[in-house]
């Protein structure tokens, strides 16, 4: 199977191939690590678990965002284009600029903000359904794929963007969580959930589907109560 | 990337938003002309020269276009608000092609009862 990957090197952008040759049950991300280890050594990505879960290894696959280590290669025919994500400064090669990112997920304070008494804790129950109101939105592995095809993140950078969002969204609708105002006056800012036009291109290309478009669109309904 | 990037969509909804931008730009343009059109026809013999050349056959083309812009926009924008209240996410596929549907019914019967409204 040939591989046409977008390059960038020292400020220069290239297309390359390389021929790979593909066995059953191969995914994307063994076809990288055939090319680095085989033909080009010099070749960038990023990846680390090979499982869906740490979400270092998203790339843009004949247009659209995905994870190489989830993505067989027998989907694609003869050919398949490699690039970077969009939105996100590259680096080199298929390594982007995740610095942003995480700085927007932080911003939302993504962590149980609870009235802890640490000399006598004391365990935090939750019912079953209480956990189902949020637990979907917990799969996010910030792969950074939403951010890659939003438009309002497109246009504008300090949008906080879907993965962000979601976090806020998660921790929000956590029984356990007593930090929804200071979450809430967060997302309502200019940047925030206001940001979001429902194209709904994150609910499509998320690896995780978890429906961040949803996510915004509830946490928005929460910053008008 | 600016404007441009509205138009790097990645699926049917993205080529949606798109194009709701793209009608809702042209509404307004639409609205503007219109009003500037119809306050400048201060006399009856004005009046009936310029729309006897706006209202007519020839014209058909880029009322029933018009049509299509309004009718696609109203139909897209009320699935966004749909969706915005939080409702059908999981549907999404299946409001996107009633929405299609209803649109393309709407524009077709808005140009026939306009065409039918024109006569000779
Ligand atoms: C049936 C009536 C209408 C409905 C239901 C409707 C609904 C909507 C919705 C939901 C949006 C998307 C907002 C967003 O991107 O977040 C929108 C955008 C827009 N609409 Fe309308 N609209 C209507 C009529 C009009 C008219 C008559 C005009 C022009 C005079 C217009 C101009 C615009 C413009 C310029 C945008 C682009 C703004 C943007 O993308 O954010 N709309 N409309
Ligand atoms: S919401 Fe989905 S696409 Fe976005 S970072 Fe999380 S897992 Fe990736
Ligand atoms: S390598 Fe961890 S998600 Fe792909």
């Amino acid at each position: 199977m040939k591989f046409v990957i977008r390059r960038f090197k020292d400020d220069k952008s290239f297309w390359q191939s390389f021929e790979v040759p593909v066995k059953k049950g191969m995914t994307l991300l063994d076809g990288l690590f055939y090319i680095r280890e085989n033909i080009d050594p010099s070749l960038a990505f990023r990846a680390s678990c090979r499982m869906g879960i740490c979400g270092s290894c998203a790339v843009k696959v004949n247009g659209r965002p995905r994870l190489a280590c989830e993505t067989q290669l027998s989907k694609f025919k003869k050919e398949i284009k490699i690039e970077p994500l969009d939105n996100f400064r590259v680096i080199r090669d298929l390594v982007t600029e995740f610095e942003g990112f995480f700085a927007k997920h932080k911003k939302v304070k993504p962590y149980l903000i609870a009235n802890t008494d640490y000399e006598n804790p004391i365990e935090q129950l939750q019912t079953p359904e209480e956990l189902k109101k949020y637990y979907i939105f917990t799969l996010c592995i910030k792969c950074g794929s939403c951010l890659s095809v939003c438009p309002s993140s497109a246009t504008l950078e300090s949008s906080l963007g879907p993965a962000a969002l979601v976090s806020a969204y998660r921790f929000n609708a956590d029984s356990r969580d007593r930090g929804k105002e200071e979450r809430l006056k967060i997302v309502s800012e200019s940047f925030g959930v206001w940001r979001c036009h429902s194209a709904m291109e994150c609910s499509e290309v998320c690896p995780k589907q978890i429906e961040p478009a949803k996510a915004i669109q509830l946490l928005r309904r929460e910053t008008l109560r | 990337m600016g404007v441009m990037s509205w138009f790097k969509y990645k699926s049917p909804f993205g080529l949606a938003f798109a194009f709701q931008r793209i009608t809702g730009i042209i509404l307004l343009f639409y609205l503007i002309l219109h009003l500037c059109y119809l306050t400048s026809l201060q006399s009856r013999e004005l009046y009936e020269t310029l729309t006897s050349i706006t209202v007519s056959r020839q014209f058909i083309i880029f009322d029933s276009l018009l049509i299509l812009c309004g009718v696609f926009h109203g139909v897209n924008g009320i699935r966004i608000i749909i969706h915005e209240l939080g409702i059908g996410h999981e549907l999404r596929r299946v409001v996107l092609a009633v929405s299609a549907i209803i649109a393309i019914l709407g524009w077709i019967i808005g140009s026939y009862i306009l065409f039918m409204a024109l006569g000779d």
